[in-house]
């Protein structure tokens, strides 16, 4: 039986081809400038350079240190904003359109939008009562948290 | 007289007035943080609840989105993305009232604690994902609404700060949770890969055209994956294993609104998914296999394990978990007599049976509540003779445990009653004979309960218990629901078959 074997058609090369060859290159040129870093820099061994920080900074404690939770805190609440933006975007674009085109009145495009957004601020207010983004405590606040189990 | 034309939207009022109970409890919050006016914040959760169940049950009373002659029709709404119809209505009532119970009960049991607006308004927010689910009708909302729903959960088993056994539940069930919630979504894009839509009825016709035909492993693979998400939110076999961790170390209000309410959620999107996206013949002609296979092995799986478990457990929240994943096995029957004449049968009987288990079930859990806020321990033999000290609470409790195993006249017999017969109809032998048995089995742990508070001598002498208000009113009217649900509603048993001719 004969196997048939088609030549490629040079002139149409195939996509991944390229893709696999700018992975290869972005692959090749970080591992080729740690190589030759490697290769062309003096061996001073020191234990300062073992610190944490090299930039002259004293560094104090271990690095598994224990991240407030605040920084959680303000995280959820950007993506929360950021969430919003997102659709807030389509919604602004087509905003003018359909007050034109008739179809939809003001209320119907703007009513559901205001809702979103009053829903959001709404959580940004509770959050900010609440005492998310407090950052930084007197020692009298930290202690009138304490006996809140 | 001329019927008021409400907008369409307004279909979906039960899950909007839970999700605008929430928002207010968030805005007392905000204007005076760190409330703890039980009276206030309760009385928002309960009047809010309690609305949504009016709605709910007023809805469905008017005919919205019943298909018949004096009936509004399917209402769709957002594209088709949510469908109020029977089936939609009836899980939110569940929902709603075992939101109400559970919102009543904790005034007492949260009493003492500090995130007393947080607590109501995550109960609330879990609630409203869950009467989302129950209107949901395409994979994404329903996805969204599965978090919705998961999400408040994690938080409020683990509510109990303190409590290394709540925290400790809390993390089991947030990892099982998060595993499960990705096996689910992987299943949805697998079901998107092969047939291209997310919307169940497309799905449904794109099987049916035999567009999908090329897809079959993609398309298989992708229902199993999303039977062990469902799996997980109902606590069946494979996906049991959080239940009774989860359950025993929530706080019991919890426990019960767990139990309750969001399996019954999980069923809805259970019975949805399966019906509308999935059709039998056509489904099975691409991948080879019926699915009702799968629900009928899970059945039969999900109740003895539940049962053979509960059967030696000495805690009695920890019985009542696996006793719950035994009653999952039960509803699951209402999947797997579907291949059969009389699908719709099987599943109506399974939601009656869903909503009787709704009361007794959160009764249950609620007296476990009770002897949580007495504090008079954990097992079988600290549960000795309570009979004597609060007898109302405790005849409550025999009336649910005996509802549980299914004595006749109560609501649990009725219901387990009208699966066997249907079941039997549909040519289920066997899942019939593993019903009957679980049954039988299942009553020699829930008369032991009931032998400890009524019959065994107290370990030592109690001094006079506390009758706190809310725990008891939700009880009694728990276990009134019990005994008169089925026989005495006829409308309920019409509601349900309705519900689930609706989707079938």
């Amino acid at each position: 039986m004969c196997v048939g074997f088609e030549a490629p058609n040079v002139t149409e090369m195939n996509d991944w081809i390229a893709i696999g060859a700018l992975a290869l290159v972005g692959l090749l040129i970080p591992l080729g400038m740690m190589a030759v870093s490697y290769l062309i820099r003096p061996s001073v061994p020191e234990t300062s350079k073992r610190a944490t920080y090299e930039s002259g900074e004293v560094p104090t404690g271990g690095t598994r240190v224990r991240f407030n939770i605040q920084y959680y805190m303000v995280a959820l609440l950007f993506l929360v904003f950021d969430i919003e933006t997102v659709l807030l975007f389509p919604w602004a674009v087509v905003y003018l359109d359909a007050l034109e085109s008739d179809a939809v009145s003001l209320f119907e495009i703007m009513g559901p939008m205001v809702v979103f957004v009053a829903i959001l601020l709404l959580g940004l207010g509770w959050a900010w009562r609440n005492g998310a983004v407090q950052w930084a405590q007197t020692p009298r606040q930290v202690e009138a948290d304490r006996d809140r189990p | 007289m001329e019927p008021i034309q409400l907008p369409e939207w307004t279909a979906l009022g039960p899950a909007l007035l839970l999700a605008a109970t929430a928002i207010a409890l968030f805005v007392v919050d905000s204007i005076s943080p760190r409330s703890t006016n039980r009276n206030v914040l309760a009385g928002i959760a309960t009047t809010g609840s309690l609305a949504a169940l009016g709605v709910a049950v007023w809805f469905s009373m008017a005919g919205v989105g019943a298909t018949g002659v004096d009936g509004f029709g399917v209402i769709e709404l957002f594209d088709g993305q949510f469908v109020v119809d029977q089936l939609a209505l009836y899980f939110m009532i569940i929902v709603a009232v075992v939101t109400a119970l559970v919102v009543v009960a904790s005034y007492d049991y949260m009493a003492g604690h500090t995130y007393q607006a947080e607590y109501y308004s995550l109960v609330l927010l879990a609630a409203t994902g869950m009467a989302t689910m129950a209107a949901a009708n395409s994979l994404v909302t329903i996805f969204i609404a599965l978090e919705l729903a998961s999400l408040p959960s994690y938080a409020l088993v683990s509510i109990l700060k303190d409590n290394r056994g709540s925290v400790e539940a809390g993390l089991k069930y947030f990892l099982v949770g998060a595993l499960s919630s990705a096996i689910f979504l992987y299943g949805i894009s697998l079901v998107y890969g092969a047939t291209g839509y997310l919307q169940l009825g497309n799905i449904a016709s794109v099987i049916e055209a035999g567009d999908a035909a090329a897809y079959d492993g993609l398309l298989g693979l992708g229902i199993l994956f999303l039977i062990g998400g469902i799996a997980f939110k109902t606590a069946s076999v494979p996906f049991h294993f959080w239940a009774p961790e989860a359950y025993e170390g929530a706080p019991a209000p919890i426990s019960a609104f767990l139990s309750s309410a969001s399996k019954a959620a999980g069923f809805v999107i259970a019975f949805r998914v399966f019906t509308e996206a999935f059709p039998l013949e056509a489904t099975a002609g691409v991948i080879g296999i019926d699915w009702t296979v799968a629900f009928v092995a899970l059945a039969i799986v999900t109740m003895t394990v539940g049962n053979f478990a509960a059967a030696t457990q000495d805690n009695v929240k920890r019985m009542l978990a696996y006793s719950s994943i035994g009653h999952a096995g039960y509803a699951l029957i209402g999947l797997a007599g579907l291949s059969a004449d009389g699908g719709e049968l099987v599943m109506g009987a399974a939601m009656m049976h869903l909503l009787v288990y709704g009361f007794m079930n959160t009764g249950a859990f609620l007296f476990v509540a009770l002897a949580e806020h007495w504090g008079v321990g954990r097992t079988f033999e600290d549960y000795n003779g309570l009979g004597r000290r609060a007898p109302v609470a405790c005849f409550a409790l025999a009336i649910f445990m005996f509802s549980l195993a299914g004595i006749p006249p109560l609501g649990g017999f009725w219901s387990k009653y009208f699966l066997f017969s249907s079941a039997l109809e549909a040519g289920l032998l066997v899942v019939a004979a593993a019903l009957v048995i679980n049954s039988a089995l299942s009553l020699y742990y829930y008369s032991r309960l009931v032998k400890a508070v009524w019959i065994e001598d107290p370990v030592l002498e109690r001094d006079a218990l506390t009758q706190p208000t809310g725990l008891y009113a939700a009880i009694v009217v728990a276990a009134v629901m019990t005994v008169v649900l089925l026989p005495g509603f006829g409308p309920v048993v019409d509601t349900a078959l309705e519900a689930a001719a609706a989707i079938v």
